[in-house]
């Protein structure tokens, strides 16, 4: 068994030092979403490497930095598991498929699909996981309002000392001074009208 | 707690003493799944005596916990500035209707006695 040392197996395949992160006790090693097969290839067969195991695979909205693609797999033989990452923007969100690296990528790059609007390139069949046929929007993006906090008023906008009848007697101009929720976009920029 | 021999810290239902309440919204406010429903009005007090002014102190009508979307995070508990609100290891409240799931102030008070007291320090 070779020694372990998945960077450098990263590094020899896309020809550049990768990023490393290890926080929270993980090695996570960052790479341009042009090298993301050839890195997830090396982590796969290089004996420094070895993650023949496919964990799963997602991402994660990073806002203005744009969409993270985050793949975690396992070595069998070194014990030893590692995270692979890249960055691809909002607007055009594209990576190659890892289907050919690991097969069992498929569902999760379907799910990664349909709720962060990722294109995996050459991906045999990437149609919705999960969600209903017609669904419009990607629900785990920051931008997706949850119909929940649409259909629904905030408890938190009474002040102190005031019930809901205090709320149903507002006019224009107080309900807009009324406290808003965290999170949610101001009103009028979403939901119904 | 329900015929049961479970930890008494276990995080089962969230309390209410409600006499520590003072509407302050902050529960509500901080609750991410928007579950905690308070109203209340406000009264003011005679002066407590020659020279006192009189104040305005807020009544609480009404608190309720709807189960049926609570997480159980407890951020509620923890951003109580007036210890009103406290874990009670009482998990067995089923009800038929979703709607039943919604615990009004009085129920929430009864789940208090099932509360563990404070660790000593």
């Amino acid at each position: 068994v070779s020694d372990l040392d998945p960077v450098a197996a990263v590094e020899d395949a896309t020809g550049r030092a990768p990023g490393v992160d290890t926080s929270f006790g993980a090695l996570t090693i960052d790479v341009a979403a042009s090298s993301w097969r050839p890195a997830a290839q090396a982590l796969r067969d290089d004996p420094r490497s070895r993650a023949e195991f496919f964990d799963w695979l997602s991402a994660y909205d990073d806002r203005d930095a744009g969409l993270a693609i985050v793949v975690r797999v396992w070595s069998m033989i070194h014990r030893q598991a590692t995270i692979l990452r890249c960055q691809v923007s909002r607007e055009t969100p594209a990576v190659d498929s890892l289907t050919p690296v690991w097969a069992g990528a498929g569902w999760h790059e379907r799910e990664t699909f349909e709720m962060f609007g990722v294109d995996f390139l050459g991906h045999p069949n990437l149609v919705p996981l999960l969600l209903p046929e017609g669904f419009e929007g990607h629900p785990l993006r920051k931008e997706f309002v949850l119909a929940s906090r649409v259909a629904k008023d905030w408890p938190g906008q009474k002040q102190p000392g005031e019930s809901d009848r205090d709320l149903a007697g507002d006019d224009e101009a107080r309900r807009r001074r009324r406290v808003r929720p965290p999170g949610l976009p101001d009103p009028g920029s979403w939901g119904p009208s | 707690v329900s015929g049961s021999d479970i930890p008494e810290r276990s995080r089962g239902v969230i309390a209410l003493l409600a006499d520590n309440c003072t509407s302050c919204m902050l529960c509500a406010r901080e609750c991410p799944d928007w579950c905690i429903y308070i109203d209340s009005h406000k009264e003011t007090t005679p002066p407590a005596g020659l020279g006192a002014r009189p104040r305005v102190v807020n009544v609480l009508d009404r608190f309720a916990i709807d189960y049926a979307l609570c997480m159980y995070c407890g951020i509620c508990v923890e951003v109580c500035p007036y210890d009103a609100l406290f874990w009670s290891p009482e998990y067995s409240y089923p009800a038929p209707e979703i709607q039943e799931l919604t615990q009004e102030r009085e129920a929430l008070g009864d789940w208090l006695g099932s509360a563990p007291a404070a660790d000593q320090v």
